[in-house]
């Protein structure tokens, strides 16, 4: 367990640090262990615990300048997929305590598999400016680098990467509307 | 779509990110606003020591601001995952415990006819209702920037941010008070404060989800 956490903490820093292959492994690890957690939380197979992950990880993302390097990260990574889940069950208005465990539970398990979506992210995106959406899918789907991408867009890649950035706060807001 | 395909997304955001502070900027937004209350108030009302020369003067200002300085840890703490108050919450509570035990000291000491006024003083009906009004730009500063922040107790961390908030417009406030009395501090200055932080847990609830 330790393990996971020096080695979650080490991606984690390169991901801050700019490496893009560290942060989506991050990422992708996170998924892993956040899909176990919600998964016992929520009862097996239950329909909401891949919207959550997926929620969890657009706020993992955005919100990662609120980790202090100095701490450790499981535990900043708990409390936000506690956080998240807490605030699922209150927006559907059910009234659930989630304890407050030792945050080495949300790393002790993963699930690779990944279960279906209830909420479809790429129509929520869809519903993002034509720009934004643009610079989304060509780097997503078309496998586009930035500068490729915003070249297509007639945009500098510094105002691509704002866009971008724009674009996936504006998702976040949606997600949990 | 796939969380895969999301992580990718993700992935294509990524910049290198510095570490987000609070405290420098909570603590230049309170300097600035300190700043323009003195620059309206000086012109009206004289120089802080020149407008309350109490013997007091300092038990008032030093009161606040301790009960700031906790306010301004805890804002601090609560404002990342999984952050927490404390034990500096006991300092808070210590701080107004010795207050009233000064002024239970001033209520022995004062003659029968005396005692009532000690602990109205002039301006009970006024002086909570000013703390929030100096308070305010602190408390929608401290807002401002908890909501680029991720506090995962989102009531627990707005009453922090109008804890310190009110703390901060009670210092500020104080410098102009004319009560001189702990009791009249320990009660409508504390009255203030707490008032802040029941708004500000208010409105965390609300305003501080991400």
């Amino acid at each position: 367990m330790t393990d996971t956490e020096s080695g979650l903490k080490e991606m984690m820093l390169r991901g801050l640090a700019g490496d893009a292959g560290a942060h989506a492994q991050l990422l992708g690890a996170l998924g892993g262990h956040l899909r176990a957690y919600f998964a016992r939380r929520l009862g097996p197979g239950a329909a909401e615990t891949e919207d959550l992950v997926q929620e969890t990880l657009l706020a993992i993302h955005l919100k990662r300048d609120t980790y202090d390097p100095r701490q450790p990260f499981t535990p900043w990574a708990y409390a936000i997929g506690r956080y998240k889940l807490l605030d699922h069950f209150r927006r559907r208005g059910v009234r659930k305590a989630v304890p407050l465990e030792d945050a080495g539970v949300l790393i002790a398990a993963e699930t690779a598999e990944e279960g279906a979506t209830r909420r479809d992210l790429a129509q929520l995106m869809s519903e993002l400016p034509d720009r934004q959406r643009a610079l989304i899918e060509d780097v997503k789907i078309n496998g586009y680098s930035i500068e490729e991408a915003a070249g297509r867009q007639s945009m500098t890649p510094g105002a691509a990467k704002v866009a971008i950035h724009r674009a996936l706060q504006r998702l976040a807001r949606k997600v949990r509307s | 779509m796939k969380t895969d395909e999301l992580v990718h997304t993700l992935a294509a955001d990524t910049t290198s990110v510095a570490p987000r502070s609070l405290t420098p900027r909570l603590l230049l937004a309170t300097a600035a606003a300190v700043v323009v209350w003195l620059a309206l108030l000086i012109p009206i009302y004289g120089m802080p020591a020149t407008a309350a020369p109490h013997g007091w003067f300092w038990m008032k200002n030093t009161y606040s601001l301790v009960l700031a300085l906790v306010g301004l840890v805890a804002v601090v703490r609560l404002a990342r995952p999984g952050g927490r108050v404390g034990w500096i919450a006991w300092i808070a509570l210590a701080a107004v415990a010795a207050l009233a035990m000064m002024a239970m000291r001033e209520t022995m000491r004062a003659a029968p006819g005396e005692v009532v006024p000690l602990w109205l003083g002039q301006t009970w009906a006024i002086c909570p209702v000013r703390i929030l009004v100096v308070g305010a730009p602190m408390f929608v500063a401290a807002f401002w920037l908890l909501r680029r922040m991720a506090p995962t107790r989102p009531a627990l961390a707005g009453a922090a941010a109008g804890f310190f908030a009110g703390a901060m417009g009670a210092a500020t406030y104080g410098l102009y008070c004319q009560e001189s009395a702990a009791a009249f501090v320990v009660v409508w200055y504390t009255l203030g404060i707490v008032i802040c932080a029941g708004l500000g847990a208010g409105l965390g609830r609300w305003l501080l989800r991400w």
